[in-house]
């Protein structure tokens, strides 16, 4: 077996017993529990759209270690070709599900622990890059979907993992076997984890040695015993079970649906374990994923954005302010902000490079760029559409009441724009664009692949002033002149 | 025969310095003053015939310059990617002697 079909996604995650809680309610089966049915809907798009005719070119890869066709989310790349499909695949993406389709995390966290094993095994001579290279070769020809799990609850963020007064509120080590370690802690705010096949845990920050137990990265299946599911609430998620219209995105709700995993004392297989107390790599894993999952949110965010600027555009003409040319210059405006967020992702992919893995990372200044401009941009995108869609947004009557036989015909009167479109497609609209734009949905943008003051540090530690002041005292003529060199 | 037709010949190709992370004149003005102390190698332009070491000097890690026909105009090549040097990590200050060690090597290795 290979590639996957959604549908044989959803039959491979009711195979598997995770242990999920939700509401003060043991979930028996993600699939077919209406709060969960969004969220495995857009990962299973990301099954089928692989093997769609239109979006395979994007969707799909040839696996540098069978030479076998597979989903480009279990591809390492391998060029900056590679690196390019990715942000066009997210972004397609993006348009289709205008919502978090999840399996980018993992994707990234097999990238980044790909490269870091390798580099790890020729300073230590351990054999951590031959554990990954097999894992990877069964998520290949299985086609699953792994989460990727890196941050940590941190409890007093002033601590280090080790000086915590609780030691668990870092994932970390607590006994060595012959056979394996096992592992207590736990992963906050972990995308797409209830409906995974399994997740790559990885270290959250960098190390010193005497936090060498909590350098610690590692892969389990979704249901190993002692691995918690706990999942977080969204903005209106109640309407995924008693509503339709008044959910907007129908199918596929507004973010990827996050969960607290907790790790009770879990075993893990040495044939599973990618590193274990080499602490001075903890760093170089965290800002490779931070990397290729930055260089992420200029396709995804910019997909979600082509469907806020039609439904804004929509609703506009349903309101008749179309043609206003300030309505008009705002939706230009949203077109500028969406394309500039692109250019960032297409550029730091262009300008990605190769590691001595032989797997290419996008260029992680313009990846920090790109995922920092995100967290203003797709705010100023969505007050722009709140600004035009006006304050009906925060006000529309309930679908319910809009069906409800003695007020549903003043609903049906009164929510109309211009005259000859029906309430329905403007109630429609402004649900849809109430769940993009007002609640859960933003603050994945700002906090999703790291806040932005992370995003500051990378870019400061990267940014050189030096050379910058070197250039400035050039063309000032102060100090020594270097010459071009003829 | 002249002198310089003795010495083997070293090139240096940049990738064109669009946004470099490190100062590459700097390693060339080095290779430039050790091979006047040491006689045994001379810098030519790449267009020249039997050019024994290409040391291609890129400012960044994407390595512009590094490709295969500036690798194929040399027997040997040598590549600078910011602060790297055939993949291994080197810290700018350290840069200039390390490609001079490197392409030390080259110049003794038996042929």
């Amino acid at each position: 077996m290979s590639m996957m079909t959604g549908k044989e996604y959803r039959e491979s995650l009711r195979k598997l017993k995770p242990e999920i809680y939700y509401m003060g309610e043991k979930i028996e089966s993600v699939v077919d529990h209406l709060a969960f049915v969004p969220h495995v809907n857009a990962a299973a798009l990301t099954y089928d759209m692989a093997l769609a005719p239109e979006f395979e070119e994007l969707l799909s890869a040839t696996s540098h270690l069978t030479g076998e066709k597979v989903n480009r989310y279990t591809h390492i790349h391998h060029s900056h070709d590679d690196l390019v499909k990715k942000v066009k695949m997210l972004r397609a993406l993006g348009q289709q599900t205008g919502s978090c389709f999840q399996r980018c995390v993992g994707h990234d966290g097999l990238n980044s622990v790909y490269s870091v094993t390798y580099e790890i095994d020729q300073k230590m001579g351990t054999d951590y890059h031959k554990r990954l290279v097999s894992l990877l070769k069964e998520v290949q020809s299985k086609d699953l979907m792994i989460s990727g799990a890196m941050t940590d609850v941190k409890g007093d963020r002033r601590l280090s993992p080790s000086q915590q007064k609780d030691p668990d509120l870092y994932v970390h080590v607590v006994e060595k076997r012959e056979d394996g370690i096992v592992v207590s802690g736990a992963k906050a705010h972990i995308t797409g984890a209830v409906n995974s096949h399994g997740h790559l845990v990885m270290p959250t920050a960098a190390m010193k040695a005497e936090d060498a137990d909590y350098a610690v990265c590692f892969y389990v299946p979704v249901d190993a015993p002692g691995v918690i599911h706990i999942f977080g609430r969204q903005t209106n998620d109640t309407r995924k079970c008693n509503c339709f219209l008044d959910q907007g995105n129908v199918d596929y709700g507004i973010v990827g649906g996050e969960a607290l995993i907790v790790f009770d004392k879990t075993f893990v297989p040495w044939e599973h374990v990618f590193m274990c107390g080499e602490y001075e790599f903890a760093y170089e894993l965290v800002e490779r994923f931070a990397t290729a999952h930055r260089q992420n949110y200029g396709g995804c965010k910019t997909g979600l954005a082509d469907a806020l600027i039609g439904a804004t555009y929509g609703l506009a003409q349903v309101q008749g302010t179309d043609r206003a040319s300030h309505i008009r210059d705002k939706l230009v405006e949203m077109v500028h902000l969406t394309e500039t967020l692109y250019c960032c992702s297409i550029a730091c992919s262009c300008q990605g490079y190769a590691l001595p893995a032989g797997s290419y990372m996008a260029d992680p200044l313009l990846a920090n760029i790109t995922k920092l401009n995100v967290t203003r941009h797709i705010y100023e995108i969505a007050r722009l559409a709140q600004d035009i869609s006006g304050g009906v947004l925060a006000t529309a009557p309930s679908e319910a009441d809009w069906k409800d036989p003695q007020v549903g015909k003043y609903v049906d009167k009164y929510m109309k724009g211009v005259a000859d479109v029906p309430a329905e497609t403007r109630m429609r609209l402004i649900r849809l664009l109430e769940g993009m734009t007002c609640g859960t949905a933003l603050v994945e943008s700002m906090h999703g692949a790291g806040s932005p003051q992370a995003q500051r540090i990378m870019i400061e530690r990267r940014a050189n002033f030096e050379r910058k002041k070197r250039l400035a005292e050039k063309l000032a003529k102060i100090g020594e002149q270097p010459l071009l060199v003829c | 025969m002249s002198e310089d037709s003795r010495k083997v010949k070293v090139s240096l190709k940049y990738c064109g310095s669009c946004n470099p992370y490190v100062d590459l004149t700097r390693i060339a003005r080095h290779l430039a003053a050790v091979a006047r102390e040491r006689g045994d190698f001379q810098l030519v332009p790449l267009s020249e015939d039997d050019v024994e070491v290409v040391v291609i000097l890129c400012g960044c890690p994407r390595a512009c310059g590094n490709k295969e026909e500036v690798r194929a105009r040399a027997r040997q090549s040598l590549v600078v990617a910011g602060e790297s040097l055939d993949g291994r990590a080197v810290p700018e200050a350290l840069l200039s002697s390390a490609v001079e060690q490197e392409l030390s090597k080259y110049l003794t290795a038996e042929p």
